[in-house]
């Protein structure tokens, strides 16, 4: 049972090693990169220059520049560890350039991961050398520092409600000069906005019990980690995967401590806030005898997936590698245990379904939500080209540049229209609104959906109902 | 670090290219130093982006003007160095003269620029009913011009030739800013010494290509494919040779080592026999009923020579299948350690079994790891030295391995490379195969297109030509 269990670690929750261990001393530099979060010289080593990554990046598609692509970040990255280069304004831009859509990764014969070398350039990057436009500094700090670890803040906040609300990542996305904006001129942005951001509804957090029991013969207890824009922008579709995992058997246990997985931090650079949000959620999620902990938000699957390398010396290795074994994607948990779907309504549909980049290419996670398409009767698949292209939201890459951002979706959308389905489906609150948004600037007849939202029109009941 | 060149000439290049076209920040010049081939690199000066033939003589003059070394580049996917601004200069890369300019299904020819992508060839001509055979490693990525400059080979060499071999006619910018147009769509002609050939495996080193027309061919109706497995390297490349005698060509007659084998289960277990030394994958393709005769035919042989094992697909996914440790090879061995050495060395298909043997003894007195897969049917090997290049003593050791490799290679009339070239990478070698006469023939060539020794400088031969030929 999903008793909560009190205390049941005896253990030490960390090795011996702590922080300062972890972090280079000064005189183990790597090159020209600062001593706290150098990227691994290894990792940068690993690439063999082949290039087999150019025609995969969405970045080096737009600028058929050399730098913006994966190989050449990757030797801008080793020309700064052998101390041959500068982390000059031109190397850091290219590290907030990357998409981090990992894209180079899965067809890299060496495996390498510029994606996060590219995190850990970002990390070097936000410091004195690199200074914030003023005014910026405070909005990131405030963001990253104060409202994202809090989920009542964020929920409590009427700004933050608002912020994501009304405008939402897309508000961020598409105004680079947002602070300079009055508040006239923001109300009108927001007014251009609207009706691009999905209906709010309460966020999910506090309308649902901290154990939702499993329907039918119970198979097991998961967790769900509910992320915090799944959780603010689009609780139904959270209701809609708690239902269903319910629907098919599992105790669901839903943490109310959970924090945010600290991938926006990581896209940001904060290294240090992800670590202190990695450290409490690996703590709270073990606390619980599970069989899985499940996401349906693939940016925050691939951060706690990640969180084994990110806690490094922080925490006791064996805990680390017990919450790593337990997360799970929503497609590959359900596909896993086995879909049961006698008892599911058809959901008469067609529909083309976009790889989120975090799921195919950051967890390797591509023909799982296939199969969960193909166990709900009615949906039928009709695959577009370059299905796991990047949509060009990609967290606050559009915030940074949105012009680009434009032209990333258009290739997406011109793909999406090709295919003639109702409706283009996806498992990740980034890429749902970057598609929804996509679908009404073309005037496109087409929905955007996420998957579970779907899944969740198939079920036969609902454990957690509909708000109100 | 920044351009050597003047504030001025980089703007006289942005006025006529378009500033887009022209780069010259040092992130931008550090990443045009290199291509695929490891240890290797340089700096250019500035980095152009031609568009056109006109705007590609422009660069020409430009570089004469400047006193600058000039260096073509593809993708920058070679494997010898071939597109390394050596001595620095000017680097034109190719990829922006990218359009298809035609399809001819009369005269079974495609005619294009040089920065198309050879698999987007590929695709274009496949989408008409047509086949363009040659397919290098990297052809997702590599252009054709990279590939007529190295006459790059690939799987389907034994059966279908490799990139020479499917050249018609190439236009090209001389050195003197004059514009070469050589061969045509004429299936025969004999006019002439033929520019063509020379320009092809040239290694940008005597023109810049700026259009190429090649040869189509109908593509084969059907395809069998098959593995067999070894216990030792011997056998496998008997069954090479035999197969062959047994008047068969294959269109791929793959071969992987134990090491490779290994390499490749460690990374995605799909169940390799670990034991086994060798493995061949074999396809065989052309009209259904032939492909039939002759996968049956290919059975007997690797049945009387004695392999282990042997699968055969029974439909196109079994086939998929099949091919995948030979698809994942090289994604393996670069996996076992940071820097991946991948050699090229070729022999004439008797001598295979001789060869693996010379790379096991090789392997042992360096203490290496080597794993070995290539084009057998080919003779095509290409060891893969697995080592790190922060290892400098042993990186000493895999360059002495290599050597004594091509000491025997040469010795049983093989060459010391098959399709990577000789660039940077191999400009020792060359001499030791073709002998100091055949260099002095080649720099005379050279002269003769490029008397300033401004393209594409520091490649297959050292430059102490000038002073020989004027005298």
């Amino acid at each position: 049972m999903s008793e909560e269990k009190q205390s049941v670690r005896s253990e030490p929750r960390y090795t011996k090693r702590d922080a300062e261990q972890a972090i280079r001393k000064e005189g183990e530099r790597l090159g020209n990169f600062l001593p706290e979060d150098a990227p691994s010289y290894e990792d940068i080593l690993q690439c063999m220059r082949c290039g087999f990554c150019l025609p995969h990046c969405p970045t080096y598609a737009l600028t058929n520049r050399e730098r913006s692509s994966p190989r050449g970040r990757a030797q801008l990255a080793k020309a700064v560890a052998q101390g041959e280069m500068e982390l000059s304004d031109n190397v850091s831009f290219e590290g907030f350039f990357c998409l981090d859509c990992r894209a180079c990764t899965t067809v890299c014969p060496a495996g390498v991961k510029v994606g996060p070398i590219m995190e850990h350039v970002r990390a070097q990057s936000r410091n004195e050398v690199h200074p914030l436009p003023p005014g910026w500094r405070q909005f990131r700090e405030f963001l990253l520092e104060y409202m994202l670890p809090n989920h009542d803040r964020l929920e409590n906040s009427m700004l933050a409600a608002r912020l994501y609300q009304r405008l939402g990542v897309q508000w961020m996305v598409r105004n680079s000069h947002l602070l300079e904006l009055t508040p006239g001129a923001l109300g009108e942005t927001a007014e251009k906005m609207d009706g691009m951001l999905p209906k709010l509804e309460p966020p999910l957090r506090n309308r649902v019990p901290e154990l939702v029991k499993a329907r039918g013969e119970k198979r097991g207890t998961v967790a769900y980690f509910i992320g915090c824009i799944m959780n603010l922008m689009y609780p139904e579709v959270s209701r809609a995967t708690i239902n269903t995992l319910a629907q098919q058997g599992f105790d669901v246990v839903i943490p109310k401590s959970a924090k945010c997985c600290g991938a926006p931090h990581l896209t940001e650079g904060d290294r240090e806030t992800a670590r202190k949000l990695g450290e409490h959620n690996v703590e709270t999620f073990l606390r619980w005898d599970l069989d899985a902990i499940v996401t349906d938000c693939a940016g925050c699957g691939a951060a706690l997936k990640d969180y084994e390398e990110l806690l490094e010396g922080r925490m006791d290795e064996r805990y680390l590698h017990e919450f790593r074994s337990r997360i799970q994607d929503v497609s590959e948990f359900l596909v896993g245990a086995g879909m049961r779907t006698e008892d599911l309504k058809p959901v008469e549909m067609t529909i083309t379904y976009h790889d989120p980049c975090h799921l195919a290419h950051a967890q390797g996670i591509a023909k799982e939500p296939r199969q969960l398409i193909e166990a709900i009767p009615g949906l039928e698949l009709v695959e577009m080209f370059e299905s796991n292209w990047c949509c060009g939201s990609g967290a606050n890459w559009g915030l940074l540049h949105p012009e680009e951002s434009e032209q990333v979706l258009d290739r997406k959308m011109a793909n999406v229209v090709k295919t003639e389905a109702d409706a283009v489906v996806t498992l990740n609150p980034g890429c749902h609104m970057q598609l929804a948004w996509g679908v009404r600037r073309s005037g496109l007849e087409q929905e955007a959906y996420h998957l579970m939202e779907l899944v969740g029109r198939s079920l036969p009941e609902e454990a957690v109902p509909p708000a109100g | 670090m920044p351009s050597k060149l003047s504030a001025q000439a980089i703007q006289d290049l942005e006025q006529r290219l378009g500033k887009e076209q022209v780069l010259h920040e040092k992130e931008d010049l550090y990443t045009y130093g290199y291509d695929a081939t490891p240890e290797l690199s340089g700096l250019p000066d500035v980095v152009v982006f031609p568009r056109t033939a006109e705007e590609v003589a422009y660069v020409v003059e430009f570089a004469n003007e400047n006193g600058l070394p000039l260096s073509p580049r593809g993708s920058g996917t070679g494997l010898s160095g071939g597109s390394i601004p050596a001595e620095g200069g000017v680097v034109a890369v190719m990829t922006r003269m990218n359009k298809i300019l035609e399809i001819d299904e009369e005269n079974l020819t495609a005619t294009v620029e040089p920065g198309v992508i050879t698999l987007d060839l590929a695709g274009a001509v496949a989408a008409r009913g047509l086949f363009y055979p040659p397919d290098p490693g990297s052809q997702k990525v590599s252009t054709i011009g990279g590939n007529v400059a190295e006459n790059a080979g690939g799987l389907r060499g034994l059966k279908y030739g490799v990139t020479r071999d499917y050249v018609m006619a190439l236009e090209a910018v001389l050195m003197d800013g004059s514009h070469l147009m050589t061969g045509g769509k004429a299936v025969k002609d004999v006019a002439g010494y033929s520019f063509r050939d020379l320009l092809v495996g040239g290694e940008g080193t005597l023109g810049i290509v700026t259009q190429v027309t090649v040869s189509l061919i109908p593509p084969p109706k059907a395809k069998k494919t098959m593995v067999a497995y070894f216990k030792d390297v011997a056998t496998a490349g008997q069954a090479v040779s035999e197969i062959v005698a047994a008047k068969i060509i294959p269109a791929t007659l793959e071969i992987l080592d134990n090491k490779t084998i290994n390499s490749i289960e460690d990374y995605v277990s799909i169940g390799l026999p670990r034991e086994m030394q060798g493995l061949l994958l074999i396809e065989t393709d052309g009209h259904p009923a032939e492909v039939e005769e002759e996968a049956a035919e290919i059975h007997k042989v690797l049945e009387r020579v004695g392999a282990d094992v042997i699968r055969v697909a029974q439909t196109a996914e079994e086939g998929e299948d099949l091919t995948a440790a030979r698809r994942t090879a090289l994604s393996a061995l670069a996996r076992v350690s940071p820097t991946t050495i991948l050699e090229d060395s070729t022999v004439p298909r008797s001598e295979l079994a001789s060869t693996f043997n010379e790379i096991a003894r090789l392997t042992k007195k360096y203490d290496l790891t080597v794993g070995t897969f290539g084009h057998a049917g080919d003779g095509n090997l290409h060891p893969t030295a697995l080592t790190d290049e922060r290892n400098s003593e042993e990186i000493k050791r895999v360059h002495a391995f290599f050597s004594e490799l091509y000491d025997h290679v040469l010795a049983v009339g093989g060459t010391v490379s098959g399709e990577h070239g000789i660039g940077m990478a191999k400009i020792g070698y060359l001499e030791r195969q073709i002998g100091s006469g055949g260099i002095k023939v080649m720099r005379r060539i050279k002269h003769a297109f490029d008397p300033e020794g401004r393209l594409n400088p520091g490649k297959m031969f050292t430059p102490e030509l000038q002073e020989e030929v004027r005298a």
